[in-house]
């Protein structure tokens, strides 16, 4: 059986900026305006059914892995094949089984009532227009739309706007179905009812596939199968959340809150320090610190660094792993 | 599976789907026309001040003649008479001429600014990624653009044609209305094939391909002779034969030309070839443009892939 | 008043960024050359189709077209400068609502970024006046006396203010429009083409047309223009419906009627804004 997305040493590099009449100079490459690799390397395989989770910062390389897949881009090297069809070569079989919903999205033509845009996309699908409508009418209900149907785009709140885009994504009936940061920027619920109807989806029709992208890592851990871990381009991690998480257990997880520290660096100097990440909490004037530790020994030394530079221990626990330590681990910060 | 949606790559479905995909991308334009009605005054109303100028031009050339051939106070003699009626001819037909081609400038914007352009347009509100991992065929999608912007491109182009004929008082003759026909949509098939070959540019480029439009409007008007006949090119000795050759792979050039003829039979002024060679040199473009937008497409959409233009915004 | 300036001078910048950092400073020159010489060459055309099948040459009526078009070079690029920035800003880069909110003179931002059209279209104006002068055979006897630069001055300022009052008239309607922004600079400017006595004289205008571009400053430009850059024997058998005037006089008309224009636009712009707001179209996107 073949795997709905497989990629072998995906490599995506980005030319950068290029002047008609001279090469760029070395400062300008410095500043950003040469190549950037977004993808180095990437090689995953995701089986019929199942729901992968791409977890990773912004910038990670997850929606240039999300546009090679969709026929949007090219690679630079390496192989890309999408229900077994490769993607620099075969678009249509491809096109005729993905759909795409990306998160913040503001696609549609503002002066189409929502039904009118989805009833649009699900045309270049060849979705004959009665199956479409009756498609279109079930899943805007699903998605709490049905009241707002006939209205036009340019009046949807974001959050409606993102239900719509999740009703088009569906509408075409996909087989694989690329679902790039779909909940971001929404509240608790819109992002619920989303997150509840692609398992759902998922449930009830065997054989569809779902690549999530994402950086919440609650999300990732709720909803996915498996999770790829995804930094800087490339891969560093690919398992479940809970193999995910037992790596980590292999670990101690310490939380600290710490009066705000100038300076944190050498905590990875100490024996025993595996990483760590802070983040400042300038409201509050303090500062978060996780630390995965080879056993509790480098908590003394670790303390005895913060209060030298004066600060308070405010408080100070072991956890659970979660799959953030587990990024922490491998990257040695944080997402944010 | 369901079966609304069963996977097929046969001639059937292909055809099926980019219909589907016509009718599809069409429906926005003739909605939004429809629920936007502010399009009537920039697209119907206000063009035809900008005819009527070139127009008035010539009557303004054609008062200045009358006043050298006859004086005022004017009481002529036969000679002058005679004069008189050949000039009222001649504004006759160039005021005929401005008129059509101000129809056709109404298909040349409506190919350049909602088709070519508006991939650049819908790139940039986020539908072009959207348009491009949809299966269907890229012409359609863009087949579809042009059907829906036929509606107010050919309102445009009739109440220029009615303007000419009530306000303007301009006479046409038609002997031959199949040819007449045949000419017209041709030359609107070869001068969409051409659109489609520009759209691709759009995939790759952005303001460089929308500044790129820009540029093909007045300078196109001139080489295709939209507001004069395009033989009178030839009366410059030096340049002008180059600017009308390299103008007449405008398709809108030969169609005008045909047009001009084949309503204003004898009066038609400055005429660069016989009406059917015209047509077979169009029929000929329409092919041409049609392959070779298929394969810029194609290509370009490729390129556009390899160099991440594709869906960058705001390039 | 400092405020003011600031908005005026980033707003330009930005103007100026849009509209050249596209291609290689070598291109957009050609690019903005390109366009209003081959507007001039149509009407070269129109006038050479015209002595080769009618067998005369007005030729004065000609040099009346020929500056009179050069001048509406800054028309178009005016015009189009100030209406489309609130239709790009809204529907393209989607910015108008930070713009928007900031504590700035939308007004003054929307002058601003239509100073480098201006720019452009002056560069575009002096090239054709140059070709008209120097190239074409017979020339266009282009002159300005010592005597007339101040008057000229004047006028030139004065028709550029008027303008940019006219754009953001025009800037204030599309508050609460579809986009259209190629069309209406395709449009709109032809009103002024037909009624400013442009390319024609006014007198060719049926019935009370002529009495239309009267109320519009832009005509008294136009005439006071060529006025100052023609022989005053080229223009004399030439029915403009202005020639009972002096130089002076019509620069009062302008003046006049620039300043009532000014009123307009701030009048038109800030109920365009008021009710694009009242009906949430501030930041509206249309297309379709």
């Amino acid at each position: 059986m073949p795997y709905a997305v497989e990629t072998r040493d995906l490599t995506r590099i980005f030319a950068g900026k290029r002047h008609w009449l001279r090469k760029p100079d070395p400062e300008e490459v410095e500043r950003g305006v040469g190549p950037t690799t977004a993808l180095g390397g990437v090689t995953v395989q995701i089986p019929e059914g199942e729901l992968f989770g791409l977890l990773g910062p912004n910038g990670a390389g997850k929606t240039t892995l999300i546009k090679i897949l969709c026929t949007l881009l090219l690679p630079t090297s390496g192989e890309a094949f999408v229900a077994g069809h490769d993607v620099t070569k075969d678009v249509f079989p491809i096109r005729q089984r993905i759909g795409m919903v990306s998160g913040g999205e503001t696609t549609g033509y503002g002066l189409l009532t929502a039904r009118e845009n989805i009833w649009m996309f699900s045309q270049f699908y060849g979705v004959p227009s009665k199956v479409a409508k009756e498609r279109i009418d079930g899943l805007m209900k699903v998605f709490g739309l049905w009241d707002r149907r006939d209205a036009k785009v340019r009046t949807l709140s974001t959050g409606q706007r993102q239900k719509m885009n999740m009703v088009r994504g569906f509408a075409t009936d996909p087989d694989i179905l690329f679902l790039d940061e779909p909940t971001l920027g929404l509240d608790v619920n819109a992002a619920r009812i989303i997150r509840d109807y692609v398992m759902k989806w998922l449930k009830e029709n065997k054989g569809k596939t779902v690549l999530l992208t994402t950086h919440y890592m609650a999300e990732a851990d709720e909803m996915c199968d498996r999770i790829a871990i995804i930094d800087n381009g490339k891969i560093l991690a690919c398992d479940t959340p809970e193999n995910l998480k037992r790596t980590a257990r292999m670990d101690t997880t310490f939380q600290l809150e710490v009066d705000a520290l100038r300076n944190t660096d050498g905590f990875t100097a100490i024996p025993g320090v595996k990483n760590f990440s802070s983040k400042n909490d300038i409201g509050k004037n303090m500062t978060h610190l996780t630390f995965i530790l080879d056993g509790e020994a480098p908590v003394a030394d670790i303390l005895s660094r913060i209060m030298s530079q004066g600060s308070k221990v405010h408080s100070l626990q072991k956890s659970e792993p979660t799959l953030e330590d587990v990024f922490i681990r491998m990257v040695g910060r944080g997402f944010e | 599976m369901r079966e609304a949606t069963v996977r097929r790559a046969d001639l059937r479905f292909r055809l099926g789907l980019n219909l589907r995909s016509v009718v599809g991308r069409a429906y926005p334009r003739v909605i939004g026309a429809n629920r936007e009605p502010s399009w009537l005054i920039f697209e119907v109303f206000l063009p035809l001040l900008g005819i009527a100028a070139y127009v008035f031009i010539y009557q303004a050339f054609y008062q200045a003649q009358a006043a050298a051939i006859c004086p005022s106070p004017c009481t002529p003699t036969p000679a002058q008479l005679l004069a008189l009626h050949q000039a009222g001819q001649n504004l006759n037909a160039l005021v005929a001429t401005v008129v059509l081609g101000g129809t056709m400038v109404a298909f040349w914007l409506n190919v350049l600014w909602s088709m070519a352009s508006q991939l650049y347009w819908e790139k940039e509100i986020g539908n072009l990624q959207l348009y491009m991992m949809a299966p269907m065929n890229r012409m359609a999608l863009l087949g579809g653009m042009a059907i829906g912007g036929m509606f107010m491109t050919s309102v445009r182009a009739l109440s220029t044609l009615v303007a000419g004929i009530v306000v303007f008082g301009v006479i046409f003759s038609v002997a031959n209305p199949f040819l007449l026909l045949a000419v017209f949509f041709v030359t609107l098939i070869a001068l969409y094939g051409m659109g489609m070959m520009f759209a691709s540019l759009y995939l790759l480029w952005g303001r460089e391909a929308w500044n790129l439009s820009a540029l093909m409007e007045e300078p196109i008007f001139f080489s295709s002779g939209m507001y004069f006949p395009a033989g009178g090119l030839f009366s410059i000795p030096t340049w002008g034969p180059a600017v009308a050759i390299a103008g007449s792979i405008v398709p809108a050039t030969f169609g005008l030309d045909a047009l001009r003829q084949l309503t204003l039979p004898g009066t038609a002024p400055l005429p660069l070839l016989p009406p059917v060679t015209e047509l077979e040199i169009l029929l000929v473009l329409a092919v041409v443009f049609l392959v070779l937008a298929r394969y810029t497409l194609a290509y370009l959409e490729t390129l556009a892939k390899r160099e991440g233009k594709l869906t960058s915004r705001h390039q | 008043m400092s405020t003011f300036w600031r908005t005026f001078k980033v707003a330009a910048w930005l103007g100026w960024e849009m509209d050249s950092n596209w291609t290689e400073p070598w291109l957009f020159i050609i690019y903005s050359i390109v366009k209003p010489i081959a507007a001039v060459f149509i009407l070269v055309l129109m006038y050479v189709v015209f002595a080769a099948i009618g067998n005369v040459r007005p030729q004065p009526l000609f040099d009346f077209m020929y500056v009179g078009n050069a001048f509406f070079i800054f028309v178009g690029s005016t015009l189009f400068g100030t209406f489309q920035v609130i239709q790009s800003d809204r529907e393209w880069y989607q910015t108008i609502r930070y713009v928007y909110i900031s504590p700035i003179s939308f007004y003054v931002y929307v002058m601003g970024r239509a100073v480098s059209k201006i720019i452009v279209a002056s560069f575009a104006v002096v090239i054709t006046l140059a070709f008209g002068a120097f190239v074409l055979n017979p020339p266009v006897p282009i002159t300005i006396s010592w005597s007339a630069v101040p008057v000229f001055i004047v006028s030139f300022i004065l028709g550029l203010f008027c303008l940019l009052a006219i754009g953001i008239t025009l800037g204030g309607a599309t508050f609460l429009m579809a986009r259209h922004t190629q069309t209406i600079a395709e449009a709109v400017p032809g009103i002024f083409y037909v009624f400013c006595g442009v390319l024609f004289p006014l007198s060719v205008l049926p019935g009370g047309l002529s009495d239309v571009g009267k109320v519009i400053p832009l005509t008294y430009w136009f005439d006071l223009s060529r006025r100052l850059l023609l022989p005053s024997a080229e223009l004399q058998g030439i029915q403009t419906g202005l020639g009972g005037f002096s130089d002076l006089t019509i620069l009062a008309f302008l003046a006049i009627s620039s300043v009532a224009f000014f009123g307009l636009s701030i009048a038109v712009f800030k109920a365009g804004e008021y009710l694009a707001r009242k009906a949430g179209k501030i930041d509206m996107t249309t297309s379709y």
